[in-house]
């Protein structure tokens, strides 16, 4: 089995307004995924360099002198899409 | 960072792990510092306005409604409450979706202990269809692929989210809860055959296998992709059930055949014609002197004194698709119950109590309490 399967991200229901109109209610849903995504990185971050630092491999410095490949700079394009994609889940659910 | 609880458990990665961890502490947040808040600011504030303009109380749950829906604090939260249910499926979702092929093929190396039978005909009840409850996206129902076990697997990874990871390690709280109430108060009570009706991926069935190792348990629901999942939990946890795709409004099994049959969180997300005919059945399924237990979040026929409180609990029902919720609370279920034939004076509705620790950075003791409403069928 190798089929790439999309769940769905929507719910089925009734869509109450809060604030003002549906855009306030909008800009909240992604300005608080975004917070989430900032959650997401410190704690990635955190992982990383506790782990780094444990193993004695690799310092501050390193970190800040270092310059990503071509390939590196395409994965990371393709995971900042896929950062976007979720920040504007609401926006495209505005238009589904 | 969450542990997989067992071998069908989709395991997340580091970040959606952690992504899954700020959903929990965002809706500890808001419950903890910004609920809270929520009653003083109608006391100080809105309240207050309204007698000043009214020269009254407001007298009523759609009067304070009124007010509060327009109150930019209120809204705020229930926008936030709303918004973390959704990301919570969101977070867990992209979890279950990578890890969907390869849960499906170990499905087969799941499936020695208990049984699974499916009725592919089945049609799945409308208050299940017409809108996904909870807002877990597609609901508990929707098949995606071929022996899909996605809601089901959603579903299991949600809770611990949900709960600040207070269900207990095999979400199993609820089920406890009875237990302990049946070990108080029907000390002698040793059902052999029970079915767990509405009983998803099988959460609140198996602590029921566990508790009672020489009976046989049976749990009954509409739901293919949570029953799948179900029968593969039970096996990754080596607990015996047998599983069976059936709407519990009527099944198929014989009448006067069960000591025991239970419901958690069941009832409410039916509806007024559902309702009476899933009391009918449990009548029809017990042997005489057999016990009915179901455990629900809302108490039955109580008049609330407090009308912002009376506001307040309808929240789900408005914003988190729990559309009959509120309807239940309404009908009449001693009338249901006794016109089923249960023996009025066994009638009973109490409430169920079970402790857990929080977990994972949470500290002290989670405390449930749910109402139970039991009764017992007259023996002959």
């Amino acid at each position: 089995m190798n089929e790439k399967i999309k769940l769905p991200r929507v719910a089925k229901g009734k869509k109450p307004k809060y604030l003002d109109d549906g855009s306030i209610d909008n800009l909240m849903a992604m300005i608080m995924t975004l917070t989430q995504e900032i959650s997401v990185l410190r704690d990635r971050i955190d992982t990383l360099e506790r782990m780094l630092e444990e193993k004695e491999i690799i310092s501050t410095k390193e970190f800040d002198d270092y310059v990503p490949s071509d390939d590196l700079e395409m994965m990371r394009k393709d995971r900042r899409h896929e950062l976007l994609e979720r920040v504007l889940l609401p926006i495209k659910k505005e238009l589904e | 960072m969450s542990k997989q609880k067992h071998s069908m458990q989709p395991r997340p990665s580091h970040d959606e792990s952690v992504r899954q961890d700020f959903v929990t502490d965002m809706r500890a947040y808001l419950t903890d510092e910004i609920y809270s808040l929520i009653t003083p600011h109608y006391e100080k504030k809105i309240e207050p306005d309204f007698i000043q303009v009214n020269e009254r109380k407001p007298e009523d749950k759609s009067e304070v409604k009124s007010l509060m829906l327009n109150d930019r604090g209120y809204q705020s939260w229930s926008l936030l409450q709303r918004l973390s249910q959704q990301m919570m499926f969101t977070s867990v979702i992209d979890t279950v979706e990578r890890n969907l092929n390869s849960m499906i093929d170990e499905l087969d190396n799941h499936q020695s202990i208990g049984s699974l039978d499916i009725d592919e005909s089945l049609d799945v009840p409308r208050y299940l269809t017409a809108y996904d409850i909870h807002q877990q996206p597609g609901g508990y129902h929707s098949e995606n692929i071929e022996k899909d076990i996605s809601a089901g697997a959603v579903y299991d990874i949600s809770l611990p989210v949900y709960s600040r990871n207070a269900m207990g390690e095999e979400n199993d709280l609820l089920a406890q809860a009875i237990i302990r109430y049946i070990d108080d108060h029907l000390k002698t009570f040793q059902p052999l055959e029970i079915m767990d009706m509405g009983c998803g991926i099988g959460n609140s069935t198996l602590p029921f296998s566990k508790k009672f190792p020489d009976s046989r348990v049976i749990g009954v629901d509409v739901a293919l992709p949570c029953l799948r999942y179900a029968h593969a939990r039970a096996n990754a946890l080596g607990v015996e059930a047998h599983f069976s795709q059936q709407n519990v409004e009527k099944t198929s099994y014989d009448p006067d055949s069960f000591d025991l049959v239970t419901s958690t969180l069941l009832l409410h997300e039916t509806s007024h014609d559902a309702v009476p005919k899933i009391i009918q059945e449990c009548f029809r399924l017990l042997k005489p002197g057999g016990w009915m237990i179901h455990l629900d979040v809302y108490p039955f026929h109580k008049k609330e004194e407090d009308p912002l409180y009376d506001f307040l609990k309808d929240w789900e029902v408005i914003n988190n698709n729990e559309n009959f919720s509120g309807a239940l609370r309404n009908m009449n279920m001693r009338k249901i119950i006794e016109d089923a034939g249960f023996s009025s004076e066994t009638v009973e509705f109490t409430s169920a109590e079970a402790a857990a620790k929080y977990s994972k950075g949470y500290t002290g003791d989670f405390y449930l309490k749910l109402p139970v409403y039991l009764a017992q069928k007259p023996s002959n």
